[in-house]
């Protein structure tokens, strides 16, 4: 199964182009939160997306739709461009819908529930907007979809297990195309939740670094054309890279921190090489989760060592969390569109605002430039609260 | 790769009793859990009638004091997941990493977001409480129970509308097709919230004292046990039903908009009729959709009447439990007991132990599944 289409849109690009080109400058998306007052909270810094290139939609449908809408729509747009399908010549019925979400348009929807609170009237028009299958049923709707459709919520691993969901439907031959991936927005209880754990860290996140203090959240939307292999050669799609398999695995270890001996994650990787269909000599990169958390980044290394042996410590590693934070429900799509990336263009992106090495982080993190890398085989990791891992694996075509 | 495996395990805590076997036997004498509403969860909506689980308790599947941990929703979907195991022997210990678990869910984590919202909008971000935050995902209920159960297999929550269970089902069904797990728990869980309510009632959804037409919320946690078959034979497992086929369509159409078209339904149906291999006389129960959403409700009666020509008996499961996005779970938990009853209403037909279940939904989400008796089967 390959990709033949991408789209992104981020805190430091709002077209895969841009996203790209900055991810490899090593430009970081994180500022100070404008979409709501943050002043009362414990941190004030987040990777907003500032503008959203949205020009093609009517205003109507402009006020129906959530951010996280508008923002899925677009980058949705620039992934079936760039796949060159001509959808009026396609089976409608043959074309599915699977993304991750979780917060999705939750921002209106608190809108609606502070009035309410307040005892004010509220516009009803977005309070559903935070449920996550909205985004699934706007992009079938706006290209007149009729394939599977389907939201899979697990946290941060969504948008990589809706890959999964969109590998597996079309292997099984329930789908021919599967626009998959995720867009997710930031709201104030994300924000207000990860502050209240003390996981935010004030200052831009700095993955692995010794100092790191947590994460900082982000906003995106990703978004990946899956399409059956032999169906896009012979239609000469742009192929951008292939997609191997995924491992999809249950830490059953702890609600919100992961196993630190790396036994978990070291299980899920191994369940995406077995799928892959490639053995741990073969991954020549690696896109971390790499949230910055004292926790995570520590387990995360210990898995990678886990699974991959002594591969691990040859291998570039790095987390594109420092330049767009943590992308929640859609951080596995927008890692995934990344991921291609570099497989494609054979250009490591950076882990930025790395300074001091940690002796429980002993990887090569590719520190604040990027690098020029062979990479035929790459793979990404998500993890998420409820201990919900998923690893996706990519080839290059 | 169509969908297939044995059915061998079922667990419930609905509206309508906290055993698949209670809830089955309740459903057939033709009882309905739904209620008026009390003041308290009424409050200002126009909705007047709502079926939840009252007077659950999480004993004895969870102690009292590890019960405290978890959320209403989670306790709900523990308690089914381990009636489920429970019921089909599955030794979970011998083989972690060969069973997970797919649960579907409009409402999960609810209870715990709008009342963490509360405090930090009300009074400060500083004073929302931390313990709730983790428990605001909607995937809190199925890795409670991946934890409890100590299921190292794919955990997976899917969120499509009202036939989100069945959606688990088909990653379910997936999951095992493509080798990345031998048994899989399947169903759904909701928490009625009273927040959520208010959302659903302002777009118009709920049926109530302004509007004839709409849906009663439930609330509830169904599961089934799916394992590939070769592998449940091996173990000695005894099916109570056989998955045989799963179609789905989709209709191109606003998020919470109703999309009426009895084609899109008929797809599904047919689909999940040409998976299994059957022709729709092959159909010897019927599981309707049907929910109280007038025009919904009609499109159903015309595309079952293309698909079946003269439907077979049925049971309608949401009008005696309400909607949800865990309803099909229901769905297929009746479904599974009664393929399995001696008596019951496949005996009192004398039609084929094969029944068809409709599970569809706002946005234009519609599934339906095959399912039948092993012994029907072969």
């Amino acid at each position: 199964m390959v990709v033949t289409g991408l789209g992104a849109v981020t805190a430091i690009g709002r077209r895969v182009e841009e996203f790209w080109a900055n991810l490899t400058e090593g430009v970081c998306g994180i500022r100070p939160v404008s979409l709501f007052d943050a002043s009362s909270y414990r941190t004030q810094t987040a990777a907003e997306v500032s503008e959203i290139p949205d020009d093609f939609l009517s205003p109507g449908q402009r006020r129906r739709m959530s951010r996280a809408d508008r923002m899925g729509i677009v980058a949705a747009a620039e992934a079936l461009a760039a796949s060159g399908l001509d959808l009026s010549r396609e089976d409608p019925t043959r074309i599915g819908v699977i993304l991750g979400g979780g917060t999705s348009g939750l921002l209106d929807s608190e809108d609606f529930y502070a009035r309410h609170l307040a005892g004010r009237k509220a516009r009803p028009s977005r309070v559903l907007n935070h449920l996550p299958d909205a985004i699934t049923d706007r992009i079938a709707q706006h290209w007149s979809l009729e394939g599977i459709k389907s939201t899979i919520t697990t946290a941060c691993s969504s948008s990589a297990n809706a890959m999964g969901y969109a590998f597996d439907a079309i292997s099984s031959g329930l789908a021919d195309v599967v626009i998959t991936g995720g867009s997710d927005v930031l709201a104030r209880l994300t924000y207000g939740g990860f502050n209240s754990l003390r996981s935010v860290d004030p200052e831009p996140c700095r993955p692995f670094d010794r100092e790191r203090r947590g994460l900082s959240i982000g906003e995106a939307a990703g978004i990946l054309v899956f399409e059956e292999a032999e169906r896009a050669r012979r239609r000469g799609a742009p192929v951008q890279a292939e997609f191997l398999g995924y491992g999809v695995t249950s830490d059953a270890f702890h609600m919100t921190a992961p196993d630190p001996s790396g036994a978990a994650g070291g299980r899920t990787i191994r369940a995406a090489l077995a799928s892959a269909g490639v053995d741990a000599e073969r991954i020549d990169y690696v896109n971390a989760h790499g949230t910055a958390t004292p926790q995570n980044d520590s387990a995360e290394t210990a898995a990678l060592k886990d699974a991959l042996g002594e591969r691990a410590r040859r291998i570039p590693v790095s987390s594109i969390k420092s330049m767009i934070g943590h992308c929640l429900c859609a951080s596995g799509a927008i890692e995934a569109v990344a991921t291609v990336l570099t497989v494609r263009e054979g250009t490591v992106p950076p882990t930025i605002h790395y300074e001091n090495p940690d002796p429980a982080c002993d990887l090569d993190y590719v520190p604040n430039a990027a690098r020029e890398a062979d990479v035929r085989v790459a793979m990404s990791n998500s993890f998420a609260f409820g201990g919900n891992s998923t690893v996706v694996v990519f080839g290059r075509a | 790769m169509p969908a297939r495996g044995w059915i061998t395990g079922t667990g419930a805590v609905s509206p309508l009793g906290r055993s698949s076997e209670v809830f089955y036997r309740r459903l057939l004498a033709g009882e309905t859990a739904i209620r008026p509403m009390t003041a308290e969860e009424r409050g200002g909506l126009q909705a007047t009638h709502v079926a939840r689980c009252d007077g659950f308790t999480p004993q004895p599947e969870l102690s009292p004091m590890k019960a405290r941990r978890f959320d209403r929703g989670s306790q709900f979907a523990i308690v089914a997941c381990c009636q489920a195991i429970a019921e089909a022997r599955y030794d979970v210990a011998q083989d972690p990493e060969s069973i997970g678990i797919a649960l579907g869910t409009g409402s999960a984590g609810a209870g715990a977001l709008t009342e963490f919202l509360r405090v930090l909008l009300t009074e400060s971000p500083e004073a929302a409480p931390p313990f709730h935050f983790p428990n605001t995902v909607a995937n809190a209920p199925a890795s409670q129970v991946s934890i409890e159960l100590k299921l190292y297999g794919p955990n997976v929550t899917v969120t499509q509308k009202d036939p989100s269970a069945v959606n688990a089902l088909l990653f379910a069904s997936l999951a095992i097709g493509s080798g990345r797990a031998r048994a899989m728990i399947a169903g759904g869980v909701d928490e009625w919230n009273p927040v959520y309510a208010l959302g659903f009632d302002r777009v118009s959804a709920l049926r109530g004292e302004k509007r004839a037409s709409g849906i009663v919320q439930g609330e509830g946690a169904f599961a089934i046990l799916l394992e590939e078959e070769s592998s449940a034979r091996t173990r000695g497992a005894r099916p109570l039903a056989a998955l045989a086929g799963i179609g789905i369509a989709g209709v191109p159409t606003e998020p919470y908009r109703f999309a009426p078209d009895p084609r899109a339904m008929a797809r599904a149906m047919k689909g999940a009729l040409a998976e299994a291999g059957r022709e729709a006389d092959g159909i010897g129960l019927w599981f309707p959709s049907r929910d109280g959403v007038h025009d919904m409700d009609e499109a159903e009666r015309e595309a079952a009447a293309e698909v079946f020509g003269s439907p077979p008996p049925e049971l309608a499961v949401k009008l005696a439990v309400g909607e949800m996005a865990a309803s099909g779970g229901g769905q297929l938990v009746a479904a599974c007991r009664s393929l399995s009853d001696p008596e019951g209403p496949f005996a009192a037909s004398g039609r084929p132990r094969r029944a068809l279940v409709n599970s569809f939904g706002a946005g234009g989400n519609f599934l339906a599944v095959v399912l039948e008796s092993p012994e029907t089967a072969s």
